[in-house]
């Protein structure tokens, strides 16, 4: 299976427990509405979007999203969580074609 | 440089630019693999009920957006994120594409703040919509029209 | 005069130039909104992928540096300073050229400059002079005179079958004018030095400086010159020096 480009942004940079901060999560994905013409053959490109995407800190789901294809390609979502203890946040996405891949990154709140 | 010949050949070049479709919002235009009309999205997830327009909801989009294909959306919610009292859902959607649904987002007191940011394509000039369910059930709903000079469909 | 000039442009261009500004201006919350979006440009994850590039064919940062005969806590000053005349090349190259020797030198092969590849390395590069100045020094050396004198040359040479130049577009009595909606972009004040590579949201893309002013010339129905030849360094030298001074920002976001 293919594997994604995906990156988790935390601000600010340095955070301390208890803190709310922003996540921004991004993939790199076509986000293809299955309305397009491929402009070479002319055929219709398949649908093939992000449909959901889970966030998970500490092994608690914190947010999930349900996702179509009007969001741009290279999607971006932006969300807000309250640090609460070192750990780790882990994003899993899957698309409409069954692709399942994640992404994590380590919260660890100064002090 | 004379102005008239400036005039004269970017004229020319700018009438032979690419034109870029915008998505048709006829009745008879294609429909694609998921087309969803914004009142059955709203009655699929309210049961029927009517939201209430609130100011609670701060929509942020632009008036005119450069570019239909990517066109920023943020959507906050007044709420103090307590277990008792908290926003469970913010829906966003494009009232007139093909499928209006653009992203459902579920939240829990952990998220701090109500808060979803993402960006969306938007097929031609239409209001952007944001839902939201509270932790009593209810549902507010605010919406926003965006002006699109370049289409983000097709 | 300059109202005029767009009113005229505007009845002379019918549908494809708007009558004035105003039609299309963007109010400042829109703009601030835009603006905000350099926050979580996608292009940060083409970026980490160059730095990954870097590091698999070329050595890194240190790898570069070595490369470049500067200290790494140099690197960053001598990054804001491409392109430049650099002798082991006998010649003014851009940060893709370097990359490409980079790689060769460690034993690779090098990606063509046009590889969606290569445009990731050099972003990664480029950014490493983040924060940085633009430091070009267009008086450096003879190699770099020629350069700027090529550079702006092809900058306002008309060519094509429309008879058009960047400058034709690009020049202080247009900025601002609208082109299908586009307002005409002042190369200088944008910091367009400064800010490709960058995200290209109508393409969903990262595009490098070089091959932006490709993008122009298909536009303006000029043969498009090929990335990294004389003339395409020299107008990156041109254009990149109108914004001397001004900090880098990689990856910028643009329409
Ligand atoms: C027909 C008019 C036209 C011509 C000729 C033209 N450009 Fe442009 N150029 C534009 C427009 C319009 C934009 C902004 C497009 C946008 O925002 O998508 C632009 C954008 C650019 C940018 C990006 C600006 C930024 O935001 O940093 C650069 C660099 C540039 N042009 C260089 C050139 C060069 C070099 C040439 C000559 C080879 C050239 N242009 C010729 C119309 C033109």
């Amino acid at each position: 299976m293919e594997e994604r480009k995906a990156l988790i942004k935390i601000k600010p940079k340095s955070y301390a427990d208890g803190e709310i901060v922003k996540v921004d999560f991004m993939v790199m994905h076509p986000m293809e509405t299955g309305m397009r013409k491929d402009k070479k053959t002319g055929q219709v490109v398949p649908a093939k979007y992000i449909n959901s995407v889970k966030f998970d800190y500490n092994g608690k789901i914190i947010t999930s999203m349900n996702v179509w294809e009007s969001v741009s390609v290279n999607p971006v979502f932006t969300i807000y969580m309250k640090v609460n203890g070192a750990g780790n946040l882990k994003v899993t996405f899957t698309d409409s074609t069954g692709e399942v891949n994640e992404s994590s990154i380590e919260i660890k709140p100064k002090g | 440089m004379q102005r008239r010949d400036f005039i004269k050949t970017l004229g020319a070049a700018a009438v032979i630019g690419a034109v870029v479709p915008a998505m048709s919002f006829a009745a008879d235009a294609p429909k694609g693999p998921n087309a969803f009309s914004y009142k059955q999205a709203l009655d699929t997830i309210t049961g029927g009920k009517t939201p209430v327009k609130s100011e609670k909801i701060h929509l942020k989009v632009p008036e005119i957006a450069e570019n239909g294909a990517v066109v920023p959306v943020t959507v906050e919610v007044d709420s103090p994120m307590t277990e008792s009292d908290y926003v469970k859902a913010i829906y966003i959607f494009a009232t007139k594409n093909n499928n209006v649904r653009c992203v459902a987002m579920h939240l829990t007191p952990a998220n701090g703040k109500a808060i979803l940011g993402t960006r969306v394509k938007l097929g031609g000039t239409q209001d952007v919509a944001a839902l939201v369910e509270m932790s009593d059930g209810s549902f507010l709903v605010n919406s926003q029209s965006v002006k699109v000079t370049i289409g983000g469909c097709g | 005069m300059k109202s005029i000039l767009k009113i005229t442009l505007g009845v002379a261009l019918f549908t494809s130039l708007s009558y004035s500004s105003e039609q299309f201006a963007m109010s400042d919350a829109d703009r601030a909104m835009y603006a905000d979006l350099l926050d979580a440009n996608p292009a940060d994850m083409m970026v980490q992928d160059g730095k990954e590039l870097l590091s698999k064919y070329g050595g890194g940062d240190a790898g570069l540096a070595k490369f470049l005969h500067v200290s790494e806590d140099k690197l960053p000053a001598f990054i804001a300073g491409f392109p430049r005349y650099l002798p082991d090349f006998k010649k003014v190259v851009g940060l893709g050229q370097v990359a490409q020797a980079l790689m060769v030198t460690n034993g690779n092969k090098a990606f063509a400059l046009k590889d969606p590849k290569m445009f990731n390395m050099v972003a990664y590069i480029k950014s490493i002079a983040n924060d940085e100045k633009i430091n070009i020094d267009v008086n450096a050396n003879q190699q770099m005179k020629d350069a700027y004198a090529l550079g702006e040359k092809t900058f306002n040479e008309r060519r094509g079958g429309r008879g058009l130049s960047c400058l034709s577009c690009h020049s202080a009595d247009v900025v601002g004018s609208i082109l299908r909606t586009q307002p005409l972009p002042d190369l200088g004040v944008n910091n367009s030095g400064g800010t490709w590579p960058a995200y290209r949201m109508t393409k969903s893309s990262l595009s490098t400086m070089q091959h932006r002013f490709q993008g122009c010339m298909n536009n303006a129905l000029q043969a498009v010159i090929p990335l990294g030849s004389p003339e395409m360094v020299g107008l990156e030298v041109y254009v990149t020096n109108k914004a001397k001074g001004k900090a880098i920002a990689i990856p910028g976001l643009k329409r």
